[in-house]
């Protein structure tokens, strides 16, 4: 090792590490994004398309992926934060298991033909509708950082954000009780299905949920900034 | 002093080339750093960015150059000892400025921050222990200097901090960011102006037969920080509420009103700079030439000749056409990351520091000053990421400078010697 390394004055001041969380989170949305158009070919039992549509989830999910681990691999423990180091590499790591929870329910979909109960569509919509809005208000949360920089993670950015993170709280708390119904109603009609078809829509039902769950992990994670 | 008759004018040209050399070094590389942090965002093209720098880099070694350069002439070495051989001191002078012209250019190919100030102190003290012997030194005012080395980057750091949490407390954090930051604005720039000018003017431009009282001084100060407000208010008047900017970024506005405000501050940078390490940089030369000039005499009290202040300030512009051009447009591509609101409050911070220790007759370093600043502003959460790597490789530096300027100027001193002698 050299005696002085060749860094020079400039490597002071490092690219901000909130610009590449920002850009991993518009992936993962865009992961969220193909899961309707999934569960639409899935009603049309459009086999081709369900397992076209859980390929482009899988090409999101790897750059999502990698995005992921450049971002690590350039987070020395030399680097001083406005936040949290170890946080800030949870954060993104919440993130990418959002990406996750989209490619496992595109697996199941593309490994298994599976046939919508007609008593769960319903629900069934509410729920994808419910994951849309909550990861698409965890990506704004996320698209505040910047602003969160600019006034020191306090003052009134917090206020926002605060608001925000309730909003993304209350929602996790929606999707639960349809969760919730969804299951009753499979119950329901569980006699009349294929018991393993049912068993894995009460999987598909828990990885749904699962992504509102990570959701708020994000915004937990989120509000550890703003309490330093 | 036969030799000092005989070879006077060869001693004062070689001074003169080494002296220009060093400048060139510092302009180079140096000043293009300070300068590097108002082109990175993007308050200043690389044409501009030259202009201002020539221009306040000659006024601040003009105004507020002397007090350092006689610290370097006077206040490190005591020449009693050698008053019937003046040459030693003339060898001497001239070793310093070879040795840390060129420690300067090896320190820029290997991209080590390095710092002028230090590379000089270092290389004066080494001739000194060799040339006239350790008991020259004046050690005490040695450690003052070294003190304000660490002090000097600690004091720019906080004032970057006071100045970010108070645009945070004053327009960030309020209902109309922009509205506040048009409000304050001129207030900010008159702070630049004001303090500028007051800590150049407070007692200090004797050298050119001004003699201002204290109520005068204070009285042009606010005089020149009104012209100063008033020209940023004559910049920012128009800026507007850019609404698709501000679906990005909804402080989009408020960082164009600082974006004209970092002219000013990358004036009093240059200012700063001039009077600082031009100043370092001419020491050695005004030494030789005053020693030259007085025929021998070692102990005299001659002013500092203004032209000397100028080849300085040449030197240094020469140095920022050539090379520090591309110096500054690298440095102005990586520091992006500083918004104007904080690059306006960390240059502002190191231009006051580095002009008050100047008035003090402190050699301190800008660029080291310039990095406690955005340190400063780091600790406010103001930053990104700041790698805490280069702040060891300045420390490390440091000690390494030290001990290679003297060893250089221990063997350039002996050389010269056996050449002359």
């Amino acid at each position: 090792m050299p005696f002085l390394s060749n860094k020079p004055l400039y490597g002071l001041m490092r690219g901000s590490p909130f610009k590449p969380i920002q850009e991993h989170m518009r992936i993962v949305f865009s992961c969220i994004c193909l899961i309707p158009p999934l569960f639409d070919a899935l009603y049309k039992e459009d086999s081709e398309q369900v397992s076209d549509t859980a390929e482009q989830i899988k090409t999101l999910e790897t750059e999502a992926d990698k995005l992921k681990s450049t971002f690590r691999l350039n987070m020395p423990k030399s680097l001083f934060l406005p936040v949290d180091r170890k946080d800030l590499l949870s954060l993104i790591s919440d993130q990418d298991h959002i990406a996750d929870t989209a490619e496992d329910i595109g697996k199941i979909l593309t490994y298994r033909k599976m046939v919508v109960p007609e008593a769960l569509k319903e629900l069934l919509d509410e729920l994808l509708e419910g994951t849309m809005e909550i990861v698409s208000e965890a990506k704004g949360m996320i698209e505040q950082l910047d602003e969160l920089l600019e006034v020191g993670f306090g003052g009134r950015e917090l206020d926002k954000i605060s608001k925000m993170i309730s909003r993304v709280r209350r929602s996790e708390h929606n999707i639960d009780a349809i969760m919730h119904r969804a299951k009753k109603t499979l119950f329901s009609v569980e006699r009349e299905l294929d018991p393993v078809s049912v068993m894995f829509w009460y999987k598909i039902i828990d990885l749904l949920g699962r992504i509102s769950d990570q959701c708020e992990n994000l915004a937990d994670r989120l509000l550890l900034f703003l309490s330093k | 002093m036969e030799i000092i008759a005989a070879y006077g004018t060869a001693m004062i040209i070689l001074a003169v080339i080494f002296g220009l050399y060093m400048c060139w070094g510092i302009g180079a590389n140096d000043l293009a750093n300070a300068m590097g942090t108002s082109v990175g965002s993007g308050a200043l093209t690389i044409k501009q960015a030259i202009g201002i720098a020539i221009i306040f880099e000659f006024l601040g070694a003009l105004l507020a150059g002397g007090h350092v350069t006689k610290t370097i002439r006077k206040g490190i070495i005591d020449p009693t000892n050698i008053t019937s051989n003046p040459e030693i001191l003339v060898y001497g002078m001239l070793a310093a400025l070879l040795a840390t012209a060129i420690w300067l250019m090896i320190a820029s190919t290997k991209g080590w921050p390095v710092s002028t100030t230090h590379s000089i102190i270092g290389a004066l003290i080494g001739f000194a222990i060799v040339g006239i012997g350790p008991e020259s030194v004046k050690w005490g005012k040695v450690g003052s200097v070294v003190i304000s080395w660490i002090v000097s980057p600690m004091i720019g750091g906080t004032i970057a901090f006071i100045l970010v949490m108070s645009t945070r407390k004053l327009i960030f954090n309020t209902d109309n960011p922009l509205k506040n930051a048009k409000k304050f604005a001129p207030g900010y720039i008159f702070l630049v102006g004001f303090t500028i000018s007051l800590v150049t003017m407070f007692k200090g431009l004797k050298h050119l037969n001004i003699n201002l009282t204290t109520a005068g001084s204070f009285g042009f100060a606010i005089l020149f920080g009104l012209i100063t407000s008033l020209i940023g208010y004559y910049f920012i008047r128009n800026i507007k509420e850019d609404l698709n900017a501000n679906r990005e970024f909804s402080y989009a506005g408020v960082e164009k009103v600082f974006t004209p405000m970092m002219l000013f501050t990358a004036c009093s940078m240059a200012f700063a700079h001039g009077s600082n390490d031009v100043a370092n940089g001419i020491g050695p030369l005004a030494a030789v030439y005053s020693i030259v000039s007085s025929g021998g005499e070692v102990m005299q009290n001659s002013p500092l000749p203004i032209w000397i202040l100028l080849l300085g300030g040449t030197g240094i512009v020469l140095g920022l056409i050539t090379l520090g051009y591309r110096v500054m447009l690298t440095v102005g591509e990586k520091i992006t990351e500083l918004t104007p609101s904080r690059g306006f409050c960390a240059q502002l911070a190191a231009a006051t520091t580095v002009v008050i220790a100047s008035r003090t007759g402190l050699p301190v370093s800008t660029t080291h000053i310039l990095v406690g600043a955005i340190l400063g502003v780091g600790l406010a959460r103001g930053i990104g990421a700041l790698d805490l790597r280069v702040i060891l490789n300045i420390i490390i530096s440091w000690v390494v400078t030290l001990p290679a300027g003297a060893l250089m100027a221990m063997l350039f001193f002996f050389t010269l010697k056996g050449i002359f002698g």
